[in-house]
C-alpha cells in the first residue's frame, strides 16, 4: 500500500505574524518557514504505518514556489521515501486548486491512503482534505486521533463533542490528522543526510491540467485590534454597574 | 520616632506597601536560602521618586535593598533579618523610553521584565540579545546589577557588554546620567562599569541603554550526542568556523541532567534514538536571509559525524521542535527541584579547559565517595559549567547538601581555580558566596572593592552585607 502525504510550507509556528504595510497580506519576506505542524503529524502517521508493515511506500507532495523543496526534504529526513514538488510561481494556492492538483497526482500515483493535516496554521482553511475526498469520490475521515489499518479498511477514531467516534472506511480513503494522533519524530542526523539523496520529482500545474488562477479575492488583511487597558473598580456595585453598561449583564 | 518611620512618614502613601502578606513576597529569595524582614516595600514610579527615597534614606541612615524580579541565585536582593532595612522594588519603573532602530539601541527603565524588552525590540524589527532562563520574571535592573550571562553570551557577550549607557541614583541621592546610547565615549573613567555587576551596593540602576542586534532571518537548532567529552572544544571551534562565527548558543547537557528531567516529567521524550553520555544543544543564527546557514550546518554535522565527534543527533524541523529542545535545556533546574534540589557550583574555566574540568571534577566527586547524582550542564562557549549535585536516592537532601558543601565543594572550587578558573561565573556573590570571595578573591582586588564601597557609600546604606562584608 502506498501513502501520499501532502505537506504545506507555512510561516514557522514561532514567528510573530505581521500584516504587510499595504494590507495586501501577511509579510513573508525573510520569514522563517517550516512544515505545517498538522502535516508533520500526517507524515509521522504514514511512517508508523510503514514501520508496522501496513504500507510499503510514503510519498510526500508539496505545492509552492522556490524553497518548497526544503519542506519536502524535511518529510524525507523524517523517513518518507520520495517527494513530488508541484512548482508554482506564487505561494498561497487556494484549497480547491490544491485539491485538484492532488487529485491529478493521486491519479498517477495510485495511493490507497492520502493523509493530510486537518488544516494549515497559516490560513486555517480546513478544506483541502474534504475537497480532495469529494473530487475523488473517496470516503473521508477528518480530525483523526487514532488510525488502525485493517484488511482493505481503515478504522479512524475522531474526538467529537461528548466522546469518541470510530468510523470504518473502505480503502482507498482520505484522512486528516488532529493534534493528538501522534507526536512527530525528530529526524536523526543519518536520516537527514540520507534524505539529500532521495529523489524529488518536479511537476508543473500545466502538466497536471490544473489552472492556478485564484477564485477568491482578498479584500483586506488587518491585525487584530490591540487590547485596551483595564480599570480598577472600588466596589462590587461599581463592577456590576460597568458590566450592565457594557451590556453583558 | 525611629528612622524608618521618619522615612515612611515623609513619602507619599502610594509608594509604600506595609501589608505583611504583600511585603512577604519580597522577603524570601528565589532559592529559599534566606528570609529577611522589612517593615515596608517602597515602590517608586519614576527616577525622581527613587532619588527622593535615596536622599531621605541617606538623611535618616536607613539602608535600602533594591529588588527587581527577585530571581537572584545568591540572595542578593533579600533584606537582612534584623528588620532595619527597607526593600526598594523597581517594578513600577517599567517604561521603554526609546528605541532607535538605526542606532541599534533601546533605552528602558530598570523594572522592565526582560521578555517585555525582548518583545519591544522584536516589534521594532530588531532583537535584544540578552536572554536567560528567567526572562519572564527577571528585570533589567537586576540583570545588569548581576551582569547576567545566559544563553547568548557566546555571540553577544554578558549583560555588561550590551550596555551603552546608564542612569542610576548614587547613594548620596545624586543622579548619574550617562544614559546616551553611545558606542564610543572615552571621557574619563567609565563610571557605569562600576555599577554593572555591583548587585546594588554602589547605587541603584534606574534605566539603561542597551545594544540591539538585527533579528535572525535564519535559525538552525541541533541536538547532538557526544561520546568523548574532549571533542567539545573541537566541535565548537569547527561549528564557529563553518558557520562564519554565527553560533549563538552552544550548551552542554550531561546525560544525568537529561535523565533527571525525563524521569521528573514523563510527558517528555528523548530527542535521539541512542543515548550518549553527553549532549550539546547548539544554535546558529544569521540575520541574513541569503547566507547558506543550513548548508554550513549540514556540512559541519557531516564532518562531525564523519570524524566521530558526534555519535547521533537531530536538527529541529521548525519552531515547535526547537521549543521542545530548548525546553529540555531550560527545565533541568526544575528536575533538580523535583529531586530535592541541587547544590550548585557555578564555575568557569578557560573554554579550552572545560571538558577536562568536567571530567576531573566528576572523578573527584567519585573519589570522595560522595554518591551524589551529578547534574552538569552549562555554556561551553563561555567556559561556564553548572556543576550541580543532587542528593543520591534514599538520602535526605537537607542533610546531604550541607555535608557535600562542607566536605566536597571546596575541592571542586580549588580544582576550578587551579585550572585557571573562577568559583563564580554568572550568579554573582550576594550573601551566599562571601566566604568564597574571601577565600579566592585577589587581595588587591578586594581592597579596591572596599575602597570603592567606602568612597561611594560611606554610610553603607546600599544593599549592605552583599558583595562587600559589613
Amino acid at each position: 500500500m502506498k501513502i501520499l502525504v501532502p505537506v504545506k510550507r507555512v510561516v514557522d509556528y514561532n514567528v510573530k505574524i505581521r500584516v504587510k504595510a499595504d494590507g495586501s497580506g501577511v509579510e513573508l519576506t525573510n520569514i522563517k518557514m517550516s512544515m505545517n505542524p498538522f502535516d508533520e503529524i500526517a507524515v509521522e502517521e504514514a511512517l508508523r504505518l510503514k514501520e508496522a508493515g501496513k504500507a510499503t511506500e510514503v510519498v510526500a507532495v508539496s505545492i509552492g514556489p522556490v524553497k518548497t523543496d526544503e519542506t519536502i526534504r524535511t518529510a524525507l529526513a523524517m523517513g518518507a521515501d520520495r517527494g513530488i514538488w508541484v512548482k508554482t510561481e506564487e505561494a498561497g494556492i487556494e484549497p480547491l486548486t490544491v485539491a485538484k492538483l492532488l487529485k491529478a497526482i493521486v491519479a498517477s500515483e495510485g495511493p490507497s491512503l492520502v493523509i493530510l493535516g486537518k488544516q494549515a496554521i497559516d490560513d486555517d482553511c480546513n478544506q483541502t482534505g474534504q475537497m480532495l475526498a469529494a473530487l475523488l469520490g473517496w470516503p473521508q475521515a477528518t480530525f483523526a486521533s487514532k488510525v488502525v489499518v485493517g484488511d482493505g479498511t481503515v478504522d479512524v477514531t475522531r474526538e467529537i463533542d461528548g466522546g469518541l467516534q470510530t468510523l470504518r472506511l473502505a480503502l482507498p480513503a482520505v484522512l486528516t490528522t488532529d493534534l493528538r494522533l501522534n507526536e512527530p519524530r525528530y529526524a536523526s542526523l543519518p536520516n537527514i543526510m540520507k534524505a539529500k539523496k532521495k529523489p524529488i520529482e518536479e511537476k508543473s500545474a500545466a502538466e497536471l491540467g490544473v489552472d492556478l488562477a485564484p477564485r477568491l479575492e482578498i479584500l483586506a488583511t488587518t491585525e487584530p485590534a490591540g487590547r485596551t487597558g483595564g480599570i480598577k473598580v472600588a466596589s462590587a456595585a461599581e463592577l456590576v454597574g460597568h458590566l450592565k453598561q457594557a451590556g453583558v449583564l | 520616632m525611629d528612622p524608618i518611620n521618619r522615612v515612611l512618614g515623609s513619602l507619599p502613601a502610594e509608594l509604600i506597601v506595609t501589608d505583611p502578606d504583600v511585603v512577604a513576597r519580597y522577603l524570601t529569595d528565589f532559592r529559599h536560602f534566606r528570609t529577611g524582614a522589612a517593615r515596608a516595600v517602597l515602590r517608586p514610579r519614576s527616577t525622581a521618586e527613587v532619588q527622593a527615597i535615596v536622599a531621605l534614606c541617606a538623611e535618616h541612615r536607613v539602608p535600602l535593598v533594591p529588588q527587581g524580579g527577585n530571581t537572584s541565585y545568591c540572595a542578593a536582593a533579600t533584606p537582612s533579618t534584623d528588620g532595619g532595612e527597607l526593600v526598594l522594588s523597581l517594578e513600577r519603573l517599567n517604561a521603554v523610553r526609546a528605541i532607535d532602530a538605526a542606532n541599534l539601541s533601546l533605552t528602558a527603565e530598570a523594572g522592565c521584565v526582560l521578555s517585555v524588552l525582548q518583545d519591544a525590540a522584536d516589534d521594532a524589527g530588531l532583537m535584544l540579545p540578552l536572554d536567560l532562563g528567567s526572562r519572564q520574571s527577571c528585570q533589567l535592573g537586576g540583570a545588569l546589577s548581576t551582569n547576567a550571562g545566559g544563553i547568548s553570551v557566546l555571540k553577544y557577550g554578558m549583560a555588561r557588554d550590551l550596555v551603552l549607557g546608564l542612569e542610576a541614583v548614587l547613594p548620596d541621592g545624586q543622579l548619574l546620567n550617562v544614559l546616551q546610547p553611545l558606542r564610543k565615549n572615552n571621557t574619563g573613567y567609565d563610571v557605569k562599569q562600576v555599577l554593572l555587576g555591583a548587585e546594588g551596593t554602589l547605587g541603584i540602576i534606574t534605566a539603561a541603554s542597551l545594544k540591539l542586534a538585527r533579528k535572525p532571518a535564519q535559525t538552525v537548532t541541533a541536538f547532538l550526542a557526544i561520546d568523548d567529552i574532549a571533542a567539545l572544544t573541537t566541535l565548537l571551534a569547527r561549528a564557529q568556523t563553518l558557520t562564519g562565527e554565527n553560533i549563538t548558543s552552544f550548551e552542554y547537557v550531561s546525560h544525568h541532567s537529561l535523565s533527571l528531567l525525563l524521569a521528573a516529567q514523563p510527558g517528555l521524550r528523548h530527542p535521539l534514538e541512542t543515548a550518549g553520555p553527553h549532549y550539546v544543544l547548539m544554535e546558529a543564527q544569521s540575520c541574513s536571509p541569503l547566507l547558506g546557514l543550513e548548508e554550513a550546518m549540514a556540512a559541519f554535522l557531516e564532518e562531525a559525524m564523519g570524524e566521530g565527534w558526534v555519535s547521533d543527533g537531530t536538527l529541529a524541523n521548525g519552531g515547535q521542535q526547537r521549543d521542545q529542545l530548548w525546553y529540555l535545556r531550560e527545565h533541568i533546574p526544575e528536575a533538580e527541584v523535583a529531586n530535592g534540589g541541587s547544590l550548585k557550583h557555578d564555575v568557569s574555566v578557560p573554554t579550552s579547559a572545560l571538558p577536562a574540568f568536567i571530567t576531573r571534577a566528576s572523578a573527584l566527586v567519585e573519589e570522595q565517595g560522595a554518591g551524589g547524582r551529578l547534574s552538569i550542564y552549562g555554556h561551553v562557549g563561555d567556559g561556564n559549567v553548572h556543576f550541580n549535585v543532587v542528593a543520591p536516592l534514599g538520602a535526605e537532601p537537607a542533610v546531604y547538601k550541607p555535608w557535600f558543601e562542607r566536605e566536597v565543594s571546596p575541592r571542586l572550587y580549588d580544582l576550578a581555580v587551579a585550572m585557571g578558573g573562577s568559583f563564580g561565573a554568572e550568579y554573582g556573590i550576594g550573601t551566599v558566596k562571601l566566604d568564597l570571595l574571601d577565600r579566592y578573591g585577589d587581595k588587591a582586588k578586594l581592597s579596591v572593592m572596599r575602597a570603592l564601597k567606602a568612597a561611594l557609600d560611606p554610610a553603607n546604606l546600599m544593599n549592605p552585607g552583599k558583595v562587600v562584608r559589613n
